[in-house]
């Protein structure tokens, strides 16, 4: 499999940084004329991936798993269209954005188990308590229910900037939004985030 | 201002979010294999264009019943409301037959503007050594629509029956280049964010 594992330059140094996964461009080519071999080592190479940003970014995570593989279905009946010139990653995450955000809609629409919490003016998102859609450990789950807290337009943008490493002009590229406009949404996103934690860890004290 | 440099709490937290969830390897086969059987199959928003158009003969006989429906309970009801009256078998007769033949015709006028219309693709490109014809038409397949070269050694060009509509396509060159008819305009699909070009296919 002709996969390289490689640092992701991000905004900031992490102890642990995140690994970004480069195809082979041959792969990608491969892939774009129906070799399912191919398609397969991308699915292999991405897929982790993109189960961490759906379950991050849906508002039912349960839908994470579904969601990932009807993301890649579209990958590869639109990978003929797929022009070399454009980031591949990029694409994929546009991708799943879109798809995130359709599903984020039909599950607003659909449920009257969200509870609007008039304060804030943002949704809490029950269906974290289901111990198989987050990670171990109380301190995950107030991630979880912190990132939860931030609106979605605001959420997609820090998950791509801070945890999928994509430098602002990319996403201005995917996404149409202006930099500032990104930069806005991401420090509101933190803001958010700090609170959250913040008094998650005074209600623990 | 919050910044994320300077922010422990949330520092940790973005290191918590990076961590990448376990995957198992089964869910992955099963991802491969829906997505080549629904490469092999049209999508819902992908309109069904190549070969033969569908036939719908239910549609018709639908028709037929709804309008054989339609004559009968206007015939009751006229009996009804002139009991009186003298209906004789002929009206009824004359009643009948007349009221389904508009819809028919209806029927098979949509039957026909939805047959595919030939369609002739020309690509000006005398350096490339294989073109296709990709579409929504042909699922996006290169494979499907090879052009045939001029003898000239210029132009490319392919005829293919499209259903009529809005359609967006490219050329594919070589295999690998998608490339965009610059005599077409071209319309960015939102869903994937890539440009095509647009063709409007319709009856004169």
């Amino acid at each position: 499999m002709t996969v390289r594992r490689g640092t992701f330059l991000s905004s900031f140094p992490l102890q642990q940084p995140a690994q970004a996964v480069v195809l082979d461009s041959r792969t990608i080519s491969r892939a774009k004329l129906g070799d399912i071999d191919a398609f397969t080592q991308i699915v292999e190479a991405y897929h982790g991936r993109c189960l961490r940003f759906a379950r991050s970014m849906l508002r039912n995570p349960d839908d994470a798993e579904d969601m990932v593989q009807e993301t890649f279905i579209r990958l590869y009946r639109a990978l003929p269209r797929y022009e070399e010139r454009q980031r591949f990653e990029s694409w994929l995450f546009q991708i799943l954005g879109n798809c995130c955000r359709t599903a984020n809609t039909a599950f607003q629409r659909h449920t009257s188990r969200t509870a609007f919490d008039d304060e804030t003016g943002v949704e809490r998102v029950p269906s974290l308590d289901d111990p198989s859609a987050q990670f171990d450990g109380e301190w995950s789950e107030d991630v979880r229910r912190a990132l939860a807290a931030v609106p979605d337009y605001n959420r997609e943008i820090f998950l791509l900037h801070y945890i999928e490493g994509f430098p602002y002009e990319e996403i201005e590229r995917m996404t149409g939004v202006k930099q500032s406009a990104l930069k806005m949404r991401v420090k509101r996103a933190c803001e958010v985030l700090r609170a959250r934690l913040a008094g998650a860890r005074s209600a623990d004290d | 201002m919050t910044d994320a440099r300077r922010d422990p709490l949330v520092r940790r937290a973005i290191e918590e979010l990076r961590k990448v969830p376990p995957v198992d390897a089964s869910a992955t086969q099963r991802i491969v294999a829906a997505a080549a059987a629904a490469r092999l199959v049209p999508s819902d928003d992908e309109p069904p264009v190549l070969g033969p158009p569908r036939r719908r003969p239910l549609r018709v006989w639908s028709m037929v019943g709804l309008a054989a429906a339609a004559a009968f309970v206007g015939f009751v009801v006229r009996g009804a409301w002139s009991s009186n009256q003298s209906v004789t078998s002929d009206t009824a007769v004359r009643t009948i037959a007349s009221t389904p033949a508009p819809l028919i015709r209806a029927a098979a006028t949509n039957e026909r503007e939805s047959m595919p219309i030939p369609q002739q693709f020309v690509f000006n490109n005398g350096s490339a050594h294989r073109v296709a014809v990709v579409g929504d038409f042909n699922r996006w397949n290169p494979a499907s629509t090879p052009m045939t070269r001029s003898p000239d050694g210029q132009l490319w060009s392919v005829t293919v029956p499209v259903a009529p509509g809005r359609h967006t396509y490219g050329y594919m060159v070589d295999d690998t280049l998608l490339v965009l008819d610059p005599r077409s305009p071209k319309a960015r699909d939102p869903d994937l964010g890539v440009d095509a070009s647009v063709v409007i296919v319709g009856r004169p």
